[in-house]
């Protein structure tokens, strides 16, 4: 008996699910339906819908090809694809017998420099496999978004302190949708391309960490201005040589440090923001960091590389406990309250708990133990749920966790209790899409009073806020 | 005052044992490196296992040590006397030539040549002598290239002395997060090896333009001294010097030399910086408050270090802080901490002031006082019907008239005078161009301070943060006003700064490590203040503060202080 047969039954085919009400699962029509029928609760959320018209073109690696070539002298052909492609970029250019028809002798000698790096980049390759793909492909390899080159919501995350989330689109602009005010504040810069990751930084109300290819930025916007464009002197970009691409961008709880991820660089960067350094932090097993996450006290950080190596760091003396999962690299990770960790392997439909234990002695113990199988069933509907999983997440009381999965287009949402050093994990409900919609993306709100809003970004655009409200009378 | 040098001396001791360990493994590697024959291993390994073990190198061994102590005296000499304040171009260019910037290039150059001439003797090249056995004459000749590296080495010492500690200023950097030493170090080779090299370019560059320019000189006074011959063509023509290759010596030595530096740097860096547990309550050993109260010193940067560290992680310290002290009930640990941190945080704010308020004096001069302007006030003062003998306006007069009476003596209109006069001879072109304030020099210099303020305010809101929950008796909670208040005047204080039009332009700075310094600052202060808004949030209104107090923390309380 799989835990999703009591899960309460999918709304009908017509229907679609839109909030959970003390324990009553709120579902109406999808069409005409509403949420505020059944609670007020998200009344003043920022209602977000990202649709085709409202991006912004920009020239990325898919439609490059769609401009017409215009005859250049050669030199200045040359020149401006160094300027945007890199120096690699330009010796093809210029070794290329098409491109180059005017002086044979550059051609030989660019042909000739080209064999020398091609030759050295593999013998680089040979030492660090990991570095092999390029910044997107290794962005969308790692990233917990569905399809992240293509659905339109790339990422989201919201404050923690107030309802503002940010969001990023599919042509990497950022825009930030806030409660009080209607209009939406859209960040964008030269530098900031292939959104990978969103943060905000905690204690501070302006300050958004975006993880991009070239490295981190940070953006400051003064809630209290009326811009829609802050222009790009708002914004620090934060690089190193070789931290490229970032894959994961996440601040401390105390709002100090922020330590960036790439999944090419096996040293993960703790950053001074303001005083723009960083010291590396560097394991080399394991190759690149994929991601990190705080805990709540930030006494510990998870971080999960590109091999089955996983680490826990401890923010007293910045010394990691190497552990291994089983067969496949971490995909997902989300701390709880009380030091917990939940946490899945790519490829196989297991939650893991790693939970830490005070001894009486006063020494810790660790142990990771299976907390929820997910194996994937057909439900009565002929849904089929379960499987790999994509993502989790869990919201900040420790209430309810939210669960995406490869191969399945429910979003399944259980109720977790942590009572004497046991971890309970009970089902919840579903959340469905409307007519064909996939989940592609999804956060916990972090300021939600009345129980859990869990906010998620579905293939269509249409960004929806399930509200899950309990009462402590009830 | 002894406990204060002492954990300073202690750990310069430790940075040298260290850093003769790291210059041991540069030589040793240096050795391998040179004597590299992959043809012949055997010989190759024992060849060096010889060399590493023979008194040369033990002789340069105790060389570096020698070096490496004199490092450990010069940084003490800057770390722990407070920084120096030059706020004219004068007295700038005077301390250039004080007698510790003089002995400490002299030293540098010996040390420069000391090491240069190790690295090479190491390396088994045959420039360490200046003679040799003339081929065309009788008698000794002069090795020039000998001359040119050792010179060279001189050369770079005094570079590397001039660069580091003359044209940039030599404050410690604490970082922002401590791991262990080794890792440290096993982080920073690549850095040093690759720095090295390639900062070693320009210096050599520099040194071979001299050496085309004033070579001849020491040449003839060297071989006129030893008697010795010239043989080879010379070195100052530029064909000849490239011809002769020396200039890649120079600049291998050089890198080896600056590499040595620059690691030595990295190591007293590492040991020095290194967090340190103060105890709360102690009578032996140096507490927490008394370090943080030697503000400005090396122990009060390592006690507000530690302040905020115990305040983000330290449960059992903080326990202590929370405790009444035994016959008594009182706060004292708390109340103790407290007034160290206020001092400092008020110190800089007042600083801070001074610096925002000193155009309003100038101001002041400019409109005259004119007896008439003194009236409107007095008139407004006696507004109301009833008669206030205390406000009345005869009282009035009478302090004016004594203040008046004071201020007409002739000394003080001789004074007075002198002063405008000398106001006045500094506003000429070239003496202000000396003698005048340099526009951002003050705000710089109190910027370059602000690291321990900094780690103050964040240590002071974790600390009240956590008393949320820890603190027992509520010993924090009676002084969460004067937290706020001071918290929030600070930021009041910067946010002057940066306010345009409160601003005079004097105080744009064109430093880029003080902006970077103001932005942390800020950003310090805002988060202090947010942790603690943000975690008093449900019992804010219970907190007795000032009306303005309470306004300004209006916008902190809705999140929308930028």
């Amino acid at each position: 008996m799989s835990i999703f047969h009591s899960f309460p039954n999918l709304p009908g085919p017509e229907e679609t699910a839109f909030c959970k009400l003390n324990e009553v699962y709120c579902c109406g029509n999808a069409r005409y339906g509403n949420i505020s029928t059944f609670s007020n609760a998200t009344k003043k959320h920022p209602i977000i819908n990202v649709t085709r018209d409202l991006h912004h073109h920009r020239t990325s690696d898919e439609n490059i090809s769609m401009y017409i070539d215009v005859e250049d002298n050669l030199l200045k052909k040359i020149t401006s694809v160094w300027y945007k492609q890199g120096f690699l970029e330009a010796l093809s250019v210029a070794a290329d017998p098409s491109v180059n028809r005017e002086s044979p002798t550059l051609a030989v000698t660019a042909s000739y420099i080209l064999k020398v790096a091609n030759i050295l980049t593999a013998f680089r390759y040979f030492l660090q496999p990991h570095l092999k793909d390029i910044g997107p492909k290794i962005v969308a390899n790692y990233s917990r978004t569905r399809n992240w080159g293509q659905v339109p919501v790339k990422c989201l995350a919201w404050h923690p302190h107030t309802t503002k989330i940010a969001v990023a689109t599919v042509d990497d602009n950022v825009r930030v949708y806030c409660s009080e005010v209607t209009f939406v504040s859209t960040l964008k810069c030269k530098a900031q391309g292939h959104v990978s990751s969103l943060n905000w930084r905690p204690l501070s109300a302006s300050e958004l960490a975006v993880g991009c290819e070239q490295g981190v930025i940070v953006w400051t916007v003064d809630p209290n201005l009326m811009f829609t464009k802050p222009s790009s002197s708002n914004a620090v970009l934060l690089k190193k040589n070789g931290h490229s691409p970032v894959t994961d961008v996440s601040w401390s709880p105390n709002g100090d440090l922020l330590i960036s991820c790439s999944g090419a660089d096996t040293s993960m960067l703790v950053w001074d923001t303001a005083m723009e350094t960083a010291i590396p932090l560097r394991r080399v097993a394991g190759g690149g960091n994929v991601f990190a996450r705080w805990s709540f006290d930030a006494s510990k950080i998870f971080t999960a590389t590109s091999s089955i190596i996983f680490r826990i760091w401890d923010t007293k003396t910045w010394t990691p406990e190497r552990w291994c999962a089983r067969g496949h690299r971490v995909v997902a990770a989300c701390w709880g309250p009380d030091n917990i960790l939940l946490f899945a392997a790519k490829g196989e439909p297991m939650v893991y708990a790693l939970t830490t234990t005070s001894l009486l002695s006063g020494s810790q113990t660790t142990k990771a133990t299976p907390a929820l199988d997910v194996t994937k069933v057909e439900l009565s509907s002929g849904e089929p749920v379960g499987g790999p999983i994509l993502d989790m997440c869990w919201d900040p009381t420790g209430r309810y966790m939210a669960m995406l999965f490869e191969e399945s287009h429910l979003v399944a949402v259980f109720c977790t209790t942590y009572i004497m050093m046991q971890l309970k994990i009970d089902p919840c409900c579903f959340v469905t899409g409307v007519e064909d919609e996939i989940p592609c993306t999804m956060a916990f709100q972090q300021n939600f009073n009345d129980g859990a809003c869990l906010t998620i970004a579905w293939s269509s655009g249409r960004v929806q806020h399930f509200p899950i409200i309990y009462s402590e009378s009830y | 005052m002894d406990v204060t040098c002492d954990i300073f001396s202690k750990r310069l001791i430790i940075s040298v044992l260290w850093n003769i360990g790291l210059q041991a493994v540069i030589a040793v590697m240096l050795v391998g490196f040179i004597q590299i024959d992959i043809l012949h291993p055997v010989s190759w390994i024992s060849s060096s296992i010889n060399d590493v073990f023979g008194w040369k190198m033990s002789i340069n061994i105790v060389l570096l040590g020698l070096v490496s102590f004199f490092q450990a005296y010069i940084y003490g000499c800057y770390y722990v006397k407070p920084l120096p304040k030059y706020f004219t171009r004068f007295s700038m260019f005077l301390s250039l030539f004080c007698a510790q910037n003089i002995i400490f290039s002299i030293l540098y150059a010996l040390s420069g040549y000391f090491t240069m001439s190790l690295y090479s003797s190491l390396a088994k090249s045959n420039f360490n002598t200046l003679k040799k056995i003339c081929e065309n004459y009788d008698g000794q000749c002069l090795l020039e290239q000998s001359l040119f590296l050792q010179m060279g080495g001189m050369w770079m010492g005094l570079y590397y002395f001039l660069n580091a500690h003359i044209f940039s200023p030599t404050t410690l950097t604490f970082p922002h997060i401590y791991q262990d030493k080794f890792q440290q170090i096993k982080l920073a080779i690549h850095s040093i090896l690759s720095c090295g090299f390639k900062s070693s370019i320009i210096p050599v560059v520099y040194y071979c333009i001299f050496y085309y320019f004033w070579g001849h000189k020491p040449r003839n006074v060297v071989s006129d001294v030893y008697g010795l011959y010239l043989e080879d063509k010379p070195l100052d023509n530029i064909l000849n010097l490239f011809g002769s290759g020396i200039w890649i010596g120079l600049w291998f030595y050089t890198s080896l030399f600056l590499i040595s530096v620059y690691a030595m740097r990295t190591v007293f860096n590492i040991v020095l910086t290194e967090p340190m547990k103060f105890p709360i309550e102690s009578s032996k050993k140096l507490t927490l408050h008394k370090a943080i109260a030697q503000k400005s010193q090396f122990n009060g940067y390592l006690g507000t270090q530690d302040l905020k560290i115990m305040s983000l992680t330290d449960t059992v310290r903080r326990k202590e802080i929370f405790t009444l002290s035994q016959p008594g009930g009182h706060p004292r640990n708390w109340n103790n901490l407290l007034q160290e941190c206020l001092k400092i945080v008020n110190d800089f704010s007042k600083e801070l002031d001074s610096i925002n308020g000193d155009m309003k004096p100038v101001e002041i001069e400019m409109l005259p006082k004119r007896p008439g302007s003194s009236i409107t006030p007095k008139s407004t003062l006696y507004t109301g019907n009833l008669r206030n003998m205390a406000y009345s306006p005869q009282l009035h007069e009478l302090k004016e008239h004594n203040k008046n009476k004071s201020e007409h003596t002739l000394i003080s209109a001789i004074k007075e005078e002198f002063n405008i006069l000398v106001q006045r001879i500094r506003q000429k072109p070239g003496i202000s161009y000396l003698f005048g304030e340099l526009t951002d020099t003050r705000l710089k210099f109190l910027l370059m301070q602000a690291q321990p303020v900094m780690w103050t305010c964040e240590g002071l809101a974790f600390i009240a943060a956590a008393s949320l929950k820890e603190d027992k008796y509520g010993v924090v909670q009676t002084d969460l006003p004067i937290v706020i208040s001071t918290l929030i005047n600070l930021k009041q204080n910067l946010d002057k700064l940066t306010k345009p039009g409160l601003v005079p332009r004097k105080h744009i700075l064109n430093d880029s490590f003080a902006l970077k310094m103001k932005s942390a600052l800020l950003s310090s202060v805002k988060l202090s203040i947010y942790k603690i808004v943000i975690t008093f949030s449900k019992y804010i209104h219970e907190i007795p503060l000032d009306p303005d107090v309470q306004i300004a923390i209006q916008p902190f309380l809705i999140c929308k202080e930028a």
